[in-house]
């Protein structure tokens, strides 16, 4: 059942000081390396890629696609790496999970997937469109710009959790729990 | 000091060109961060639905503790590292209308699917299937705002923008100085935050609004 799944991935998670300190030590050696993480350009990318291979010219002839690489570099070998460090992770641990809509969702919108994975899409859809607006996302402007101490990062900061905490309000409004 | 490695970009500092290089050292360097990367988010739980939409509800603020706490260490690491050698620091550019504007959509984004792009990618490593519509939502997205982009940069971006904006350059104070001071403050609200125990733990001697919350 989802509930007790749920209960066991949660006793068994890292603390966040652990976690905290060993995200900033990575970020640390990634400047050391090539650079600072960050995850948003690599759907944009990928997106040129994919038009590419299905023979559009839109990734030269567009006047933002055009400016990323259409080759494969350091930091778009990080979003693969993520979804592969998931997965070992979740498998080392015993936490895989392969539900389709959260318990919480559930709670409040009802257990129809299409609808979960409409809200899914919507909500990658808004999260890349305005993360390509401001120039990074959760990770490139907030973790490493903020740790980069740029002003930027520390706006965009503020915006997102301004958004997101009023979106969440309203989308769990009268919700005790 | 900082002015070295700078990046300087019209459309986000890590938008233009190749970052890091394309040869097999750094590709399998990359990868391997990547899987680092996404085995503490896994680990931490910030690829947990729940853990997100409760920190955005206020109710469990875990992982904002979590990655305030990345912040300062990794602030603190990257200017050692910018004073004993060389750290490929790229300071974003600062244009607050698109900055801000970008924030508020990205949020919305955010607490609608319970995920940030890093970590939905992350869940579906972990299996969950609703993380795989919002990454593939996310590549509609940055197609979208790529088809858009002539509209936006002349209203968002071109407008107010202050090129590449650092606190240490703004204070004229030492890049490492300004680090520890800003880690310090971050640490201290993160243990604000931990002692105020917004979530989880019931605090003693108070009446409880949200008996239960997890």
């Amino acid at each position: 059942m989802d509930l007790l799944q749920e209960q066991a991935a949660a006793r068994k998670r890292m603390s966040w000081i652990t976690g905290g300190i060993l995200l900033g030590l990575l970020n640390t050696f990634a400047v050391a390396t090539y650079g600072a993480l960050g995850v948003s350009r690599s759907h944009v990318v990928v997106d040129g890629m994919l038009l590419r291979l299905f023979g559009s010219d839109l990734p030269s002839t567009n006047s933002y696609l055009s400016l990323v690489p259409d080759q494969a570099d350091w930091l778009l070998m990080i979003a693969p790496g993520m979804i592969i460090g998931g997965f070992l992770a979740a498998l080392l641990t015993g936490t895989i999970n392969t539900r389709s809509v959260p318990r919480l969702w559930k709670s409040r919108y009802g257990n129809s997937r299409p609808k979960r994975f409409a809200a899914a899409f919507a909500g990658g859809f808004l999260l890349l469109f305005g993360a390509r607006i401001a120039g990074g996302c959760t990770s490139g402007l907030v973790l490493s710009g903020g740790a980069q101490l740029a002003v930027s990062g520390f706006v965009f900061g503020a915006s997102i959790f301004a958004s997101g905490i009023i979106t969440a309000k309203l989308l769990y409004r009268k919700q005790a729990s | 000091m900082i002015a070295a490695t700078i990046t300087l970009a019209q459309a986000g500092s890590d938008t233009v060109g190749i970052v890091g290089g394309t040869d097999a050292r750094a590709l399998i360097l990359g990868l391997l961060t990547g899987v680092a990367f996404g085995a503490i988010l896994q680990r931490v739980g910030a690829s947990s639905y729940a853990l997100i939409v409760n920190m955005l509800r206020l109710r469990d603020l875990t992982v904002m503790k979590f990655f305030f706490l990345a912040i300062a260490v990794g602030s603190l690491g990257m200017y050692f590292v910018n004073s004993v050698g060389t750290a490929h620091i790229g300071i974003a550019p600062f244009y607050p209308l698109g900055i801000i504007v970008g924030g508020i959509i990205f949020g919305a984004g955010w607490a609608l699917s319970g995920y940030c792009p890093g970590t939905s990618l992350v869940a579906m490593g972990e299996g969950k299937v609703d993380a795989a519509f919002t990454v593939l939502g996310g590549f509609a997205g940055a197609l979208a705002l790529a088809l858009t982009w002539d509209w936006i940069k002349p209203v968002l971006v071109d407008p107010l923008n202050y090129g590449s904006q650092s606190i240490p350059d703004i204070l004229g104070v030492a890049p490492l100085l300004t680090a520890t001071v800003v880690a310090a403050i971050i640490v201290a609200f993160v243990m604000y935050l931990d002692h105020a125990g917004t979530g989880r733990r019931p605090t003693a001697g108070k009446t409880q609004d949200h008996p239960a919350r997890t």
